[in-house]
């Protein structure tokens, strides 16, 4: 049997290296890429407008996980591309790769919510087990998506690269069109209704909630993430079965 | 005695590549005629015609033919990185594929690093690795040099490198692609003992290369490819005359 865990490992250690190898500032650029967005976005945000409260919180991590799911997005979609010398000379399962994409994106995360978890120091949020167990229904909700998309994005990649750009242009939609920067009170009713079809929208709503606003947190805030998070496994699911149907050709269209 | 298992089998392999007549695979080229997509312009290339193969546990089988006769597909194929396009593949045992000597190797990280990375890529266990380290880098002769980056290495070091964690790789089946033609005269005479000791072993090794002296000298049997087909030679004699004749 194939050292399955110990390659993904590998491939993830590695890559994670990689990245800011030969750059002083390395593994800070983590974190200072969403922190930037965060200052520009706030420092205008709040001279327009009088801010609700917990708004900064709310925004540092509605950013914070919005670059989780586009670097997830991206990094998976890229995955079987940049293993292409690999994959090329030795059979392996091919799945190893996007798992580790979208993994290495989950771990910036990581180190974003440490920066969060510094920001709490001067603006405590309030944080129950409930909460957090909802953020974190939230966070896994991600994770199981942008792995389901990914799976589908890696291969048709391949085949077809204008997706690359395509991508691009809707993870700027996506990040307009999920309540980051404002709250989804603000908007006109209609507009609420459309702006509810996005998944991330609950997700980051969710999240919000569980994280910063924890006291809140009612059985019902999870049957309703319960059901995104159902259709992120149907994404999923969906995206393992075209994966498995297509990756045996692929050697041949790198 | 009763008739050895085969460790692989052949059984009809085909294998056509499509090769496009007007290249288009970009949107705007899509668009300026839609009906392409339906009636694509090129034709079924067929590198391999119907090869039979049977290879035994021990055997060191060797394959020759000019470039473009298909071994390297041939080998892919064996190797699972190609489907056949009809025909079936059978593999009796673990299998390692050398089409490439440092799979993975990358520049900007160090020869320690990369022992590990190209060593799990070839399927070794980490723990097998790190008791094997100290052996890996003395059969390459780099032990000063294992905290440098790659990139800084000569070609002909990465090349050892590579080979000697290829070697620490245990398998039934070695697939190699012209891979002995790396490194200087002294090493190459160590990689010659390699492939003595997988022979003693027992082992199966097939060998794509252009080098009638490997053939004569380590195969028992050699097969030529030409045009998709294997040619029907018996002995490895014939094999090199007829390569050697094009």
């Amino acid at each position: 049997m194939f050292n399955y865990l110990e390659l993904l490992w590998q491939f993830i250690s590695t890559d994670f290296k990689l990245r800011y190898k030969n750059s002083y500032l390395g593994l800070v650029w983590i974190v200072l890429k969403p922190l930037a967005m965060f200052s520009v976005i706030y420092v205008i945000w709040s001279n327009i407008f009088k801010q609700p409260p917990d708004y900064k919180m709310g925004l540092l991590l509605g950013i914070i996980m919005m670059n989780l799911f586009s670097e997830a997005v991206m990094m998976g979609m890229d995955s079987l591309m940049t293993k292409a010398g690999i994959i090329l000379k030795i059979k392996f399962p091919r799945e190893v790769v996007v798992y580790s994409g979208v993994t290495i994106a989950l771990f910036d995360f990581l180190f974003n919510m440490v920066v969060f978890a510094i920001f709490c120091i001067f603006t405590p949020v309030n944080v129950t087990v409930l909460g957090f167990l909802l953020f974190l229904l939230a966070i896994l909700s991600i994770f199981v998506l942008t792995l389901g998309l990914s799976l589908f994005s890696s291969i048709i990649f391949i085949k077809l690269r204008d997706i690359h750009n395509l991508v691009e242009v809707f993870l700027q939609l996506i990040f307009w069109a999920t309540p980051v920067y404002y709250t989804l009170e603000m908007l006109p009713e209609r507009m609420q209704q459309i702006i509810k079809f996005n998944p991330l929208t609950l997700i980051v709503t969710y999240a919000r909630k569980g994280l910063i606003a924890g006291d809140g947190v009612r059985a019902e805030d999870f049957l309703q993430l319960g059901v995104v998070f159902l259709i992120c496994c149907v994404v999923l699911l969906l995206g393992n079965m075209f994966f498995r149907s297509r990756v045996s050709k692929i050697a041949e269209y790198f | 005695m009763e008739p050895k298992k085969p460790i692989i089998q052949l059984k009809n392999i085909k294998k056509s590549f499509f090769l496009p007549h007007e290249k288009h695979n970009t949107f705007v080229e899509f668009a300026s005629n839609p009906m392409r997509l339906f009636k694509r312009s090129g034709e079924q290339y067929q590198v391999l015609k119907d090869i039979d193969m049977e290879i035994y546990p021990g055997e060191f089988v060797g394959i020759m033919g000019r470039n473009g006769s298909g071994k390297s597909t041939l080998l892919k194929i064996m190797a699972g990185i190609y489907e056949p396009t009809s025909g079936k593949v059978i593999v009796n045992g673990k299998m390692v594929p050398f089409l490439e000597l440092g799979v993975g190797f990358n520049p900007e990280l160090s020869g320690r690093e990369n022992v590990y990375l190209n060593g799990v890529i070839l399927g070794m266990k980490k723990s097998a690795l790190k008791d094997k380290y100290k052996e890996i880098v003395e059969f390459a002769e780099l032990e000063k040099f294992m905290d440098a980056p790659l990139k800084n290495y000569s070609s002909g070091m990465q090349v050892r490198l590579a080979f000697s964690i290829a070697i620490m790789a245990d398998a039934d089946v070695y697939l190699l692609d012209e891979v002995l033609a790396v490194g200087d005269v002294a090493f190459q005479e160590k990689c010659f003992n390699v492939f003595r000791k997988y022979k003693a072993d027992g082992k199966t090794v097939i060998l794509v290369t252009h080098s009638p002296q490997s053939v004569k000298d380590f195969c028992d049997r050699a097969v030529f490819l030409k045009d998709g087909v294997i040619q029907p030679y018996n002995s490895v004699d014939d094999v090199i005359q007829a390569y050697i004749n094009g």
